[in-house]
């Protein structure tokens, strides 16, 4: 891990991203309340990347969207949402977030980058107006600069006059990534990154973040691909119906002795390499969630006391869940 | 019951994107056809439903050689085989009701009487429950638009299905009660399967036999 | 802990979207503007017993007072009463030819969308060829063939008019025939027939709805023209054309008011449809869950 520099005001202990009671409620038509995140709470360091996890409909995606400032209008926020210098991104204005933040302090990895990039333009064309626009690199030197951005995401030099249609799939994630590493930011944002991608693509972009990673970036990678998950991630958030339900080791979680919540055991049990057997039912609506565990009607081990909602002891959410071995904690 | 011998098609002249290529699935097999994307293979899935002209190669289906595609094709012939398609969003018209979709096969064949019946089957085998039937598809999320895709896909009785990368979007445990819907069709009615995806780990466990797309003429 | 029942009261986020309030505001007076059109037409001929063809030599040319709020004619007629009675037969133009129109787009449109090939291509030539003809002038050749009346004029106004839209209708259903759903469709037995009338028809006609829409004033601007050309309307017929045209002698002796009031009624309906066909427009598109990204 190469030393890096870190900000004014920072402190150096303080995690890249530190999220606190994270609540997101869209107010929909006719008054009613979705409430697409509630009370996440996390904490994610320099070097580090966290995968947060979950199906399609549980509020991953809104969570990255609230840590960018990019939710619609309809959108109710509670909670903080600290970088190390002590920026609440949930309270910052539009224009601190736009100027300040977004790309400098926060890169973006998009999920479908062939969209992301402007179909027009070169990557060269785009690299460099990016590294003009967030570095201080004087006007001649930002072809120097531009190669080097592309070098660091591994990009080739020689497909830089290309436009995106004429990039492979694996060579517009890197295009993608490199516009997002210009800005040096110390935290990533990986917005399921790996969708739609075959195996080895999957595998490659995987790769090619955890290298970003270990130069010491934090990651926060948003995805429900599992395998991808395991191939990079340092740590797992497991989020069901808007709650985080299970916050642990990478190495505890997708090996022995396992996750700790049912759902997220549920998950990992659903993988073809395992028992491909699907979690019966289906999530509840975050617009009527049931008062107690929202996952409690699909769990062989519900009983009345998840009639209550358990409460999240910073790794799992689960009334049920296993006594702790002491020299594993 | 389905034989595709030297395909070689696409969507420009000249241009094929694939070429050549022969592929066989016997009655009640399943197989996966693996391969990375943009190798042609979604491309092939479309021949084989009948919804793409190849330029050259012959498609045999359940016994019949087929001479015309999309709408010329038999009607008959069409429907025998189903198709599932990735994006569950791109392959559910936007205006219908997740009952009309799974119904609408069943409305263009002229089989109203079986609807009631039908569908309720059909969404109790994808596990579709609830009020989610009465919703219309932007109303629900990827998953339980797949599970109607599915159905629909199920509800004319093929006896082959083709499902071109259907898990492609969605979450593991999804993807495993999708599977297992599929396979609980098959089980009751010997119906064959092509499962085209990327994902090794999954068609070695779903499939009977997988082909590597860099190798489908030597099945 | 944040209960949903009990969570605390959430921030608001920020609203990227233009100032909302002037945006309820421009929605607002426009759909105003459209009622008191509408009421206007329908309920001020029928209610008010009055003839706008009274000729009132004696009062002729009086400019805007309370008892002629729009003033009078150069023959002593009322002017509020004329425009009201010209903005009715302009709107009624406008909207049966904009129907007229959007019909005749949006067949031509859908057969050279749904069938392709020869049809497609001899369809839009037939398009290109209307289309490089100046409208007004195959707009005069039209209703020159006729006598005067409001029906060539919507004939005029029709046959110059569909060409946007059977191009917008075209390509619309042309994008919508790749969608998998289409595939899905034929897979399924639909025929082609059930797949133009089910699937692709559906998909375009709010497009069409609202080429309909911001038809109208076009309609009612071309019908104005001709009127204005003397080709429109029988002179006697109050139009906003008609008005305008039949004004055009006072306004050099410095009577504003017989022009100014027509011409506003032909501007004010306008950017009124226009409004509420904007606002329209913006909630077109489907509202997706992905939009909440739920």
């Amino acid at each position: 891990m190469t030393a890096r520099a870190i900000p004014d005001g920072a402190d150096p202990a303080a995690p890249a991203l530190s999220v606190r009671n994270l609540s997101v409620r869209f107010r929909m038509r006719g008054g009613a309340h979705v409430a697409a995140v509630t009370d996440a709470s996390f904490d994610l360091a320099a070097g580090e990347c966290l995968a947060l996890v979950g199906e399609s409909g549980c509020g991953k995606s809104v969570l990255a969207s609230a840590l960018l400032g990019l939710l619609p209008a309809n959108a109710g926020l509670d909670g903080a949402a600290l970088l190390d210098d002590g920026t609440d991104l949930l309270t910052a204005g539009e224009r601190s977030l736009a100027r300040t933040i977004r790309g400098r302090r926060i890169g973006l990895v998009p999920q479908s980058p062939a969209a992301h990039l402007t179909p027009v333009r070169t990557v060269h064309s785009q690299l460099a107006e990016t590294v003009r626009e967030l570095t201080p690199v004087p006007r001649k030197r930002t072809g120097l600069a531009t190669r080097a951005a592309a070098e660091r995401a591994a990009f080739p030099a020689d497909h830089l006059d290309r436009y995106p249609h004429e990039l492979s799939g694996g060579l517009a994630q890197r295009a993608a990534t490199a516009l997002a590493l210009v800005g040096d930011a110390p935290l990533l944002l990986a917005d399921e990154p790996t969708t739609g991608l075959d195996r080895a693509l999957v595998e490659r972009t995987a790769d090619e973040l955890r290298r970003t990673v270990d130069e010491g970036r934090a990651l926060l990678m948003i995805t429900h691909d599992l395998a991808a998950a395991a191939r990079i991630a340092d740590r797992v958030a497991v989020m069901y119906a808007g709650r985080i339900v299970e916050l642990a080791d990478a190495t505890r979680f997708f090996g022995e002795p396992g996750p700790r919540h049912p759902y997220a055991r549920g998950l990992l049990d659903a993988l073809p390499e395992r028992s491909f057997r699907p979690i019966p039912g289906m999530p509840p609506e975050l617009g009527d969630l049931p008062a107690g565990c929202a996952f409690a009607p699909r769990c062989e081990r519900a009983d009345a006391l998840c009639g209550t909602q358990p409460r999240f002891d910073g790794r799992t959410a689960c009334h049920h869940a296993p006594a702790e071995d002491p020299s594993r904690a | 019951m389905l034989e595709l011998s030297n395909i070689t098609a696409g969507y420009e002249r000249g241009k094929p994107v694939l070429r050549d290529v022969s592929l066989a699935v016997a009655r009640g097999e399943a197989v996966g056809l693996l391969g990375p994307s943009g190798c042609g293979k979604s491309t092939l899935a479309r021949v084989a439903a009948l919804l793409h002209r190849p330029d050259a190669g012959t498609v045999v289906l359940d016994g019949t050689t087929v001479h015309d595609y999309r709408h010329r094709a038999p009607r008959a012939l069409r429907t025998t085989v189903g198709v599932v398609f990735q994006s569950p969003r791109q392959s559910a018209d936007p205006r219908l009701r997740l009952r009309d979709l799974i119904a609408e096969p069943l409305k263009a064949t002229g089989r109203r009487i079986e609807i009631r019946e039908r569908v309720d089957e059909l969404a109790h085998a994808v596990g579709l429950g609830g009020d989610l039937l009465t919703r219309g598809a932007h109303e629900v999320s990827d998953g339980q638009l797949q599970r109607a895709c599915l159905a629909r896909a199920l509800v004319l009785r093929p006896r082959l299905l083709i499902c071109d990368e259907m898990t492609a979007m969605l979450d593991a445990s999804t993807t495993a009660a999708l599977v297992a819907a599929v396979e609980a069709y098959r089980r009751e009615t010997k119906a064959s399967l092509l499962a085209v995806g990327h994902d090794q780990v999954l068609l070695d466990r779903w499939c009977d036999r997988t082909v590597s797309w860099a190798a489908p003429s030597a099945a | 802990m944040a209960d949903i029942r009990s969570i605390r009261a959430v921030r608001p986020v920020r609203d990227i979207r233009p100032n909302r309030s002037t945006r309820t505001l421009r929605v607002g007076a426009s759909a105003a503007v459209m009622a008191a059109v509408v009421l206007a037409v329908l309920l001020v001929p029928p209610l008010v017993q009055l003839d706008e063809q009274a000729v009132d030599l004696a009062r002729k040319l009086q400019p805007p007072s309370w008892q002629h709020p729009f003033g009078t004619d150069d023959v002593g007629r009322d002017l509020l009463l004329r425009c009201v009675y010209g903005l009715r037969v302009s709107l009624l133009v406008g909207v049966v030819a904009a129907l007229a129109a959007t019909l005749i787009g949006t067949a031509v449109g859908a057969i050279a969308g749904a069938f392709g090939g020869w049809t497609d291509r001899v369809l839009m030539r037939l398009v290109d060829t209307f289309s490089s003809v100046p409208h007004l002038l195959l707009g005069i050749f039209v209703v020159a063939m006729f006598r005067p009346g409001v029906w060539p004029v919507v004939v005029s106004v029709a046959l110059t008019h569909w060409l946007s839209t059977a191009r917008i209708v075209r390509s619309e259903i042309l994008s919508l025939r790749s969608r998998p759903y289409i595939d899905a469709a034929i897979s399924g037995g639909a025929s082609r027939r059930r797949v133009a009338v089910r699937h692709l028809l559906p998909g375009v006609l709010p497009q069409a709805a609202l080429a309909a829409v911001l038809m109208v004033p076009h309609a009612m601007w071309h019908e104005s023209a001709l009127s204005f050309l003397g080709l429109g309307l029988p002179a006697h017929q109050a139009s906003l054309g008609n008005l305008v045209q039949s004004a055009r002698g006072s306004l050099l002796a410095g009577d504003w008011w017989p022009t100014l009031f027509p011409g506003l009624l032909l501007i004010v309906p306008t950017l009124a449809i226009a409004g509420l066909a904007g606002a329209w427009r913006d909630r077109l598109a489907p509202r997706r869950r992905s939009e909440l990204m739920l």
